[in-house]
């Protein structure tokens, strides 16, 4: 019987593990392998020729490759932080209206806040570069209404990169606004029950309960909310090509102009490295640091 | 805070602080709503319409022209088309990939069983410009570059679908498998016919959430297509809208565009929502 299941475990394992190993695992391993060797990305894997470290070298250089490299690498950090920093209050406050029962048209607040989510990157990009519009968008209009001049928003060095995350975090509230609500559905009641006996406002009740019940939730969330961030690529791609002077020039659009349309197939397979050893750091430390609050 | 309903607080001065939050709501609603209400309303204004200041909000003779116009930029139906067999077949493909592995890792024993799960399930937090370069190479060397099917192959298994469909497959009792297999079912045969219908809303999620992420996406067909418009999804067509005849003119073509290729994945959320959020609830609780 047992050896009967074995096989059957390997029938039904084989197409998930072979097109998972092959079209991921292995891939990985090669970027890897690649961010050592010289290699262009029009010739085959085998007219790779190894070179130490020496990619990292110049990614990491005073040339322009250094600079725009690690241009890129810190607008990826600003853009995630100011992503998570954005993301993880709103969905808090979101989940609240929505799960609250005090005032009816939650469901029908999720129903609008994921619909968004839906819609294709491109065509929030699309939108929104029209909504930004300096002379004749939505956005500056309604602004001069309440007596706020013109933003340059995606046409300024300054503004574009916030403008960029400001459009994501519009389309991605939904879906973690929902993750909150999980979250907030873990709560038993009795806890606020208990905690109004003792007197607590509502004001003592976030601090005291929701917040430090929701640390697991919220965990999770910026976890995702960092590795949606680093893929931002559309806006970048559509609207500003990594400009104003370089300013929105972020790791996935830098990544794949230097490793597909110049075709530097190593330098690129490098700089891939880096972001993937930048994101384990930065997870591993958010783990960390969750679980020594956990301690106290 | 709490969300009880019979709250003492709330009953003691319950206007001032209802209509805050009431307001609060709506504003965020607004917020929310607002850019795809945008998107609809321009898309059906005259050119003049469209570039007048201040601006129009609701455009006095609605027409359709703009939608007539992308059609003349444009390849629409056959990018529609491209696009529904690239999310179809990826889909079909990853629900069958994910039962099936989902089953084993829920009801098999075998060796290195939790070492295989974790090495896939990392793979799920792997961003995919990580392995976009030797990718790109190794579908090229297969054959399978500049074709829908470049597109659609490497995608038909993923480490998401797996673990969703482990977790509601472990749900199934073991009584409802071992009297099937009592009465000499086969083991492919008990997964699609016994169950697969009990876990139903969870198959539904992951097709939904198959079908448009894999509808929307843009970073990978635009990097294997290398410029073949003949296979080009509505996404990539649509980022071409952009380009052609830039300035306040083509807004509402743009916008044109923009709403066609919005249409599909938002109707499918309608009709289908209690199934997404269910599943991402049930993900991250579990998880």
């Amino acid at each position: 019987m047992i050896q009967r299941y074995r096989a059957s475990a390997g029938i039904m394992l084989a197409p998930a593990v072979t097109l998972i190993g092959i079209f991921i695992l292995l891939p990985m391993l090669l970027t890897v392998w690649l961010s050592f060797q010289d290699w262009s990305t029009q010739t085959p894997f085998s007219s790779a020729s190894f070179i130490g470290l020496d990619n990292f070298r110049e990614i990491f250089g005073a040339s322009s490759v250094g600079r725009d490299f690690k241009g890129a690498l810190t607008n990826t950090a600003i853009y995630t932080a100011l992503s998570v920093i954005l993301i993880l209050p709103l969905s808090v406050a979101f989940g609240l209206m929505v799960y609250q029962h005090d005032v009816a048209g939650g469901t029908a607040l999720r129903t609008v806040l994921f619909s968004t989510y839906m819609v294709p990157m491109i065509a929030v990009a699309l939108v929104w570069s029209k909504l930004y519009s300096p002379s004749e968008g939505p956005l500056n209009q309604m602004l001069g209404l309440i007596g706020i001049g013109p933003q340059p928003f995606l046409s300024s060095p300054r503004s574009a990169l916030v403008s960029i995350v400001l459009l994501n975090v519009w389309q991605q509230m939904g879906y973690f606004t929902v993750l909150a609500i999980a979250g907030l559905t873990q709560i038993p009641g009795s806890l606020y029950e208990a905690a109004k006996l003792d007197g607590a406002n509502r004001l003592e009740q976030f601090r005291f309960i929701t917040l430090p019940l929701m640390r697991r939730t919220l965990l999770f969330s910026a976890v995702i909310a960092i590795i949606n961030a680093v893929q931002v690529f559309e806006p970048v791609a559509l609207i500003t090509q990594g400009g104003p002077v370089g300013s929105t020039n972020v790791l996935t659009y830098h990544i794949r102009r230097v490793g597909i349309e110049r075709a530097q197939g190593g330098l690129g397979s490098a700089m891939a490295v880096m972001l993937m050893l930048s994101l384990i750091v930065v997870v591993c430390a958010l783990f960390a640091l969750a679980n020594r609050k956990d301690q106290e | 805070m709490s969300g009880g309903s019979s709250s003492r607080l709330s009953r003691k001065r319950p206007s001032g602080r209802k209509a805050l939050l009431a307001t609060l709501m709506l504003l965020v609603a607004v917020a929310s709503a607002f850019p795809l209400v945008w998107m609809v309303l321009s898309s059906l204004k005259t050119p003049a319409e469209s570039m007048q200041v201040p601006p129009v909000w609701i455009p006095h003779t609605p027409s359709l022209d703009a939608y007539e116009k992308v059609s003349g930029v444009v390849n629409v139906g056959r990018s529609m088309w491209n696009s529904l067999v690239i999310a179809t077949i990826t889909t079909a493909g990853i629900l069958s990939t994910s039962m099936m592995a989902g089953y084993a890792f829920a009801k098999y024993h075998f060796p290195a069983k939790s070492l295989l799960f974790s090495l896939l399930i990392a793979t799920m937090f792997l961003p995919p410009i990580v392995t976009l370069i030797p990718l790109y190479r190794l579908v090229g060397s297969i054959g399978l570059n500049a074709s829908l099917a470049g597109i659609i192959v490497p995608n038909l298994a993923n480490a998401f679908g797996i673990f969703l469909m482990r977790q509601f497959i472990a749900g199934v009792p073991d009584d409802l498998i071992d009297a099937a297999r009592m009465d000499g079912a086969s083991e492919l045969l008990i997964l699609f016919k016994i169950v697969a219908p009990s876990v139903a809303p969870a198959i539904a999620a992951l097709a939904l959430f198959a079908f448009v992420y894999h509808w929307n996406s843009y970073l990978w067909p635009l990097t294997v297509l290398q410029g073949n418009a003949d296979a080009y999804p509505i996404v990539i067509s649509l980022s071409r809208l952009l380009s052609y005849n830039r300035g306040a003119v083509n807004t509402g073509l743009v916008m044109a565009g923009a709403t066609l290729a919005v249409l599909p994945p938002l109707i499918l959320f309608v009709l289908l929502q209690r199934f997404f959020v269910d599943s991402i609830v049930g993900s991250a609780i579990k998880g």
